[in-house]
């Protein structure tokens, strides 16, 4: 007898993955390659063609590519074998909104030929894991955004997909129940692929890597940190009694790219090209007329700086590339 | 409140035998940017349509700019702009189309709406979007195009439910510039949103958990009741360490030395603590100051496990 072969890691190559919608250009060329397990972020602008993405990998979309090949299938021919080990949250609500909570895990079981015995444990462990086990006679179409959204996710995961593709599953969800879900996506992070696009800072901040996409196309690809390291910005921040009021005398400054009041200091963003060095920009900032900034203070640049810098850099190379 | 622009009192509301509110009161200044926040099924969404006349209150009243909802609740939508978390544009129409009919619904002449929808096209940057139609716009423009439209009318008094929901992070600092400057201008704005840090943008909080409001402050009196505050260091010579530290305790200052640092923990950072802090740092400590601060997140999952509803109306808590 053999030894059991370990399942081979969860594996998505692209190389130029194109998708026309008519003729707007969802995806231009996504270069892509990701081994799991783990938790990728999907981020970028709106348009960016992240849902496209997460379609594409589901087997949902007719795709062009030079090479499109998820958990071993190829995206460009029959994706019958692979819509068995994906697991798909799309951002519209899916589920069947008059089935209840316990008929909609008992059909998505039955549609995936689970065991009895098997799927019936894991569906009262996920209930009970959501807080929605004393809701599960209810209507799916009843439930709060929050709990439809933890529906769906637990629907997914029923059948222990080998990868899980979640668009913007937190969108309008409390901090409480993205708690929720957060700590359901984290227990699985060592056991599949998890692809999530998500709008929340905190969120892209959790994840192993990031992708980030702007205009069809993949712009920067790694782990958050060193989409931090690579952001060529400097951000400091200005404690003010009146913030909003010095973030407008700061916008005078010539060197500052942007500033914008937050609660008790102005958020300022200087671009390495323009920077005079930090003691002249603490100085510059201490010493404005009319706006007194108490305490200035070099900050860490963080994921905020960074999508923003990102958004910045893509138009950027594409002019270059032309 | 002096000069409240939005004084609720006992306001309920039930549905059949469930109670989605109860019995909250709520006062807003008038110019503030009031955060009203909560989780998925609080109470939040029925409270907002209480407020703007939609929905009919079991219990309680409302006065808004002075005006009783209940009693005129016509004579109060000339007052206040509206965005839900649908954008409300008509598809099919141009974006241009779509101001004409709101300008036309609010009873805007034609000279008076060149003059105020070409302010906002230019303020918000929706020339380019004029003449496409809103399904065929990226939801950052969209939702700047909502806001937009329901400022044409020059109201005194914004509800913006979950604005910011679904739009991307670039989208949303511009919106909030833009909530910022009407604020500026004294429109008060009445918000909602899931992004917690947006809390930091608004100059009041308030927070609903089932139907009750269990805060009612600044998001730096959430921050001093519900984190663990500021810690603040800074690195500073051999010289002048043993001398600052002693200025900061003579000060009321917390402070300890740690290696070459100090470090200082302050549960808010108020204008004159922080007038002080900087004093008493100066010049030479400035490029090696950190300041920690609790993220609005941490605060607001601490204010939920901790939270108890408030008892009393929130005397002072605008302070």
């Amino acid at each position: 007898m053999s030894a059991p072969v370990a399942a081979p890691a969860p594996r998505i190559r692209l190389r130029g993955l194109r998708k026309r919608y008519g003729p707007r250009v969802a995806l231009a060329g996504v270069d892509l390659e990701l081994e799991g397990p783990g938790i990728v972020g999907v981020v970028g602008p709106d348009g960016a063609g992240k849902t496209t993405l997460l379609r594409c990998l589901a087997g949902l979309l007719e795709v062009e590519a030079d090479e499109a090949n998820v958990l071993g299938v190829d995206l460009r021919g029959d994706v019958r074998a692979l819509k068995a080990r994906v697991g798909y949250v799309p951002q519209v609500f899916g589920l069947q909104r008059e089935l209840s909570v316990a008929e909609n895990l008992a059909f998505t079981a039955r549609l995936h030929r689970l065991a009895a015995g098997k799927w019936r444990r894991r569906a009262a462990e996920l209930l009970e894991r959501t807080g929605l086990t004393a809701f599960s006679a209810r209507p799916a179409g009843a439930l709060s955004g929050g709990m439809k959204q933890k529906l769906a996710i637990a629907n997914a995961l029923l059948p222990e997909p080998d990868l899980l593709l979640l668009d913007e599953p937190t969108a309008g969800v409390d901090v409480l129940a993205r708690g929720e879900i957060w700590e359901l996506l984290e227990e699985r992070r060592r056991a599949m692929l998890i692809l999530l696009s998500t709008s929340y800072l905190d969120e892209a901040e959790a994840c192993e890597r990031l992708v980030y996409l702007d205009d069809g196309r993949v712009i920067a690809f790694g782990p958050p940190a060193e989409l931090r390291a690579s952001v060529k910005l400097d951000l400091y921040r200005a404690w003010a009694d009146d913030p909003r009021a010095t973030a407008r005398a700061i916008r005078t400054l010539p060197f500052v790219s942007s500033a914008r009041a937050t609660g008790r200091f102005v958020r300022v963003e200087v671009a390495r090209t323009d920077t005079p060095g930090v003691e002249s920009v603490l100085a510059a900032l201490r010493s404005l007329p009319d706006a007194p900034v108490e305490i200035a203070e070099p900050a860490p640049i963080d994921m905020e700086s960074t999508l923003l810098a990102l958004a910045r850099r893509g138009p950027a190379e594409r002019e270059a590339v032309r | 409140m002096a000069d409240a622009i939005i004084l609720a009192r006992g306001l309920s509301k039930r549905f059949g035998e469930f109670t989605a509110v109860d019995a909250i009161d709520l006062e807003v200044e008038r110019g503030v940017i009031f955060a009203f926040l909560g989780a998925n099924g609080s109470g939040k969404s029925t409270t907002i349509r209480m407020l703007i006349g939609l929905l009919t209150p079991s219990a309680g009243t409302i006065v808004l700019d002075g005006i009783d909802v209940g009693l005129h609740p016509r004579r109060v939508r000339e007052r206040i702009g509206y965005m839900g978390q649908k954008v409300s544009l008509y598809a099919g129409l141009t974006l241009r189309e779509n101001v004409e009919f709101y300008a036309g619904l609010y009873g805007i002449e034609e000279g008076d709406l060149e003059r105020r929808w070409g302010a906002v096209r230019e303020r918000f940057g929706l020339a380019q979007a004029e003449h496409e139609r809103p399904e065929n716009l990226p939801a950052g423009v969209r939702q700047r195009a909502g806001l937009a439209l329901s400022t044409l009318h020059a109201p005194r008094l914004l509800f913006l439910d979950e604005p910011t929901a679904g739009v991307d992070v670039e989208s949303r600092g511009l919106f909030w510039e833009l909530i910022q400057d009407a604020s500026d201008e004294g429109v008060t704005v009445f918000v909602t949103t899931h992004f917690l840090e947006e809390a930091d943008y608004c100059d009041r909080v308030a927070f609903i958990d089932a139907g009750r409001l269990i805060a009612d402050s600044t998001p730096e009196g959430l921050r001093a009741r519900y984190s663990s505050g500021y810690r603040i260091e800074a690195q500073l010579a051999a010289g002048s360490r043993e001398r600052v530290l002693a200025e900061l305790g003579r000060a009321g200052f917390a402070a300890e030395a740690q290696g070459d640092q100090l470090v200082v923990r302050v549960p808010a950072l108020d204008s004159e603590g922080m007038r002080r802090l900087g004093l008493v740092l100066g010049p030479e400590a400035a490029a090696s100051v950190r300041i920690e601060q609790a993220s609005m997140n941490e605060v607001f999952r601490r204010l939920i496990r901790e939270g108890v509803a408030l008892a009393e109306p929130p005397a002072g808590a605008a302070a």
